[in-house]
């Protein structure tokens, strides 16, 4: 029973922390209709940031997701703005130039990483890193706690700004139907720029989140870009809702397959739930959720 | 007409360029090596060690006055750590750089592949890190154990079932545990080595309780630990790299599990970056390792040292002295050549292969189903107050095994 609820308490953290990760690729998907494949190498770069913070000036992590969430979002609306966008506004290239794109940038943030930082794994360390809370005999991550607790924070926010204000509404509307929303009045190419912003500033918080937990290296981005893209299929696309159920789903589907299967199918667990999802559910869970 | 007449000198100018260049490198500039290392990729962090280490080398025979008057110079090539890329590489080296050596070769499954370009070529190649068993079997490559001079690769490395076996004295005189859980990831590397220290462990008589793997880049070990908790085993054996290292004790930590020991094989465990990383969960862990600078072999702690004041940092592990040694091996084998540096005299050189070098003895030897494999002692390890100490055998150490540990002392907050 101990295992079961060991493995139940931390599948459930991780997914806090996926579902975060896949609600930004997923905002991205439903407005720019593109998969974003740097999603990953921006949740890097939003780490690299948090490291030489905390580094450099001895910020704190989970302190310097004010700073990392502007940083990143800035930086996003830069390439959103001139490198994606110019690709939507020439009728003769297909969406699929865009996701080629994004492959593109996703490879040059590598490769810068690599060239200042080198290839060596980075980790933080701090008074509260090394720390669990038992409940009975079930240990829970202090720094994985913190980050479930901020995620959450994080999604209410967002579901607020989404629900709740003009901008949020514009959002929704461009990701129902950009043309109609156009005659309504919305400059959907401003709202495409800016979602791309706020996708990736919500992965830059992940980022943050996660660097006390997990390390840091110029390759570490392709990984979560996996399970970023599996957490928004069985999410449903572009459907918030689902992407959290979808995060929290993954989480807990890889650690009761470690645990019960073997740790060495962790990732296959993951993806046979995705199949699963694909063939029987072809629209996600956002079937159930109706949101 | 005028476009035939300008199409055939084109084809002409290629045809002299192409003969020109297969004329192979010149009689007097430096000797070429093809080095093949993942410089990118997720295992760039040991490709660049491992580069520094052969450039560290190379400055020093330079220096010292070359290969008889010539200088060395070393063409690396980044496999990026994928076994097509790898085997591209080694084809470049060969086919466009005229390499006649091939030197490097990091992960298995590259070296592998890489291995078997070299073959196809005829190209001697030298591995310093690849270490599955089947690079240097013959089989694998459609030989016996008869065709040494039909077979172009060679090892200064352990293969990977021989990591372990500084291990086995230390275990049955000092630990002399009865069971143990052996959690390994789901790579060659780390499958071929977990059914190696299986077989030591029927040798020893110990009870293998149970095997469990985990893809590298894993986040949440705490399952796979919980079931290896469940087992109470006596020491946990773990093949694992440096990061899923370093998380798999941190984890350890967490969920209180204190078996007697817990012991690495090599890779990962002897890094500084695991020290780093791990904090204070890295204390009195114990690793095999293949190679340490307070070794007694002559120019190992130069090297190291040599290698700090240059590169800085923490310094290199066996994965540098590995490099570095394959360099002046290398160097070894070029000056034994008498001026002809083709693939086939290099390759009769390599055979009588015996000198030593700060990685230890090098000489290619036969033995059961291996053939040009250098045979070696491996190491045991401990990190004692921060720092890395070589506890076996006994009368090299430098350091007295801490044993038995007080784990939930050792790792008090």
């Amino acid at each position: 029973m101990d295992i079961f609820l060991q493995s139940l308490v931390s599948g459930l953290l991780i997914g806090g922390l996926y579902a975060i990760i896949g609600i930004g690729m997923t905002l991205i998907m439903g407005v720019l209709k593109i998969i974003n494949l740097a999603h990953g190498q921006i949740l890097m770069v939003a780490m690299y940031i948090t490291w030489v913070l905390w580094n450099f000036l001895g910020i704190d992590p989970y302190l310097s997701i004010f700073i990392t969430i502007p940083l990143v979002f800035v930086f996003a609306e830069g390439l959103s703005k001139y490198l994606l966008h110019p690709l939507i506004e020439k009728d003769s290239i297909l969406p699929e130039n865009q996701v080629l794109m994004t492959v593109g940038i996703g490879m040059v943030l590598v490769e810068l990483a690599r060239s200042i930082f080198t290839s060596d794994y980075r980790s933080i360390q701090t008074s509260y890193t090394e720390k669990s809370l038992y409940i009975g005999k079930i240990s829970l991550s202090f720094p994985l706690v913190i980050a479930f607790i901020i995620a959450i924070f994080l999604t209410i926010g967002l579901f607020y700004l989404l629900s709740k204000t003009d901008l949020g509404r514009s959002i929704r509307a461009t990701s129902q139907d950009k043309f109609s929303a156009t005659l309504m009045g919305i400059s959907a190419g401003k709202i495409t720029i800016l979602t791309y912003g706020l996708g990736s500033a919500l992965d830059a918080a992940a980022g943050s989140l996660l660097l006390p937990v997990y390390y840091l290296y110029p390759d570490v981005g392709p990984l979560f870009t996996v399970k970023a893209f599996v957490i928004t299929i069985l999410g449903g696309l572009g459907s918030t809702v689902g992407a959290i159920a979808g995060g929290l789903v993954l989480g807990i589907a890889e650690t009761f397959g470690a645990t019960y299967i073997s740790s060495g199918y962790r990732d296959a667990t993951g993806l046979v739930i995705f199949l699963i999802v694909l063939v029987f559910f072809p629209g996600g869970l956002k079937r159930f959720t109706k949101v | 007409m005028k476009v035939f007449k300008v199409f055939s000198l084109l084809l002409i100018t290629v045809g002299l360029l192409i003969s020109f260049n297969s004329c192979g490198q010149s009689e007097t500039g430096p000797i070429e090596i093809g080095v093949l290392l993942p410089l990118t990729g997720s295992q760039a962090n040991f490709g660049e060690m491992e580069k520094n280490s052969f450039e560290l080398a190379k400055e020093e025979i330079n220096k010292a006055g070359g290969i008889n008057g010539r200088k060395l110079e070393f063409v690396y090539e980044d496999d990026s750590g994928k076994p097509d890329v790898g085997r591209a590489g080694a084809e470049k080296l060969i086919s466009i750089n005229k390499v006649q050596l091939l030197a490097g070769g990091y992960s298995y499954s590259v070296t592998f592949a890489a291995a078997a370009v070299a073959q196809q070529n005829r190209i001697p190649f030298l591995v310093n890190t690849g270490s599955v068993d089947k690079i240097t079997q013959p089989e694998d490559f459609n030989l016996t154990t008869e065709d040494g001079d039909k077979f172009y690769i060679y090892r200064l490395n352990p293969p990977v079932s021989e990591y372990a076996s500084g291990l086995e004295g230390m275990l049955s005189e000092v630990i002399k545990p009865s069971t143990v859980y052996i959690i390994h990831e789901n790579t060659t590397f780390g499958t071929k080595g977990a059914k190696a220290f299986t077989k030591t462990c029927d040798k020893l008589g110990l009870k293998v309780l149970g095997t469990d793997s985990y893809s590298s880049g894993t986040v949440d070990f705490k399952p796979l630990l919980l079931n290896a908790k469940k087992t109470n085993p006596d020491i946990v054996y773990m093949i694992s790299y440096v990061m899923d290292a370093a998380l798999l004790m941190k984890q350890s930590r967490d969920l209180k599990f204190y078996p007697k020991m817990f012991i690495g094989a090599g890779a990962g465990f002897t890094m500084p970056a695991f020290k780093e990383n791990a904090g204070k969960a890295s204390e009195k862990v114990v690793s095999a390792t293949l190679w340490h600078q307070t070794l007694p072999i002559p120019g190992a702690t130069k090297y190291f040292d040599d290698y700090v004041a240059k590169f800085g940092g923490d310094g290199p592990d066996y994965h540098g002295a590995e490099a570095y040694a394959s360099a002046y091996v290398i160097k070894d084998v070029l000056e034994r050549c008498n001026g002809k540096y083709d693939s086939e005299t290099i390759k009769k050189s390599l055979d009588k292969t015996d000198i030593m070098t700060a990685f230890g003895p090098v000489k290619f030897q036969s033995y059961g189903k291996k053939i040009h494999q250098n045979k070696m002692n491996t190491y045991v390890v401990q990190w004692i107050d921060v720092n890395l100490k070589l506890i076996w055998p006994r009368d090299l150490a430098n350091a007295e095994i801490h044993y038995p540990i007080d784990w939930a002392k050792v790792w008090a907050e």
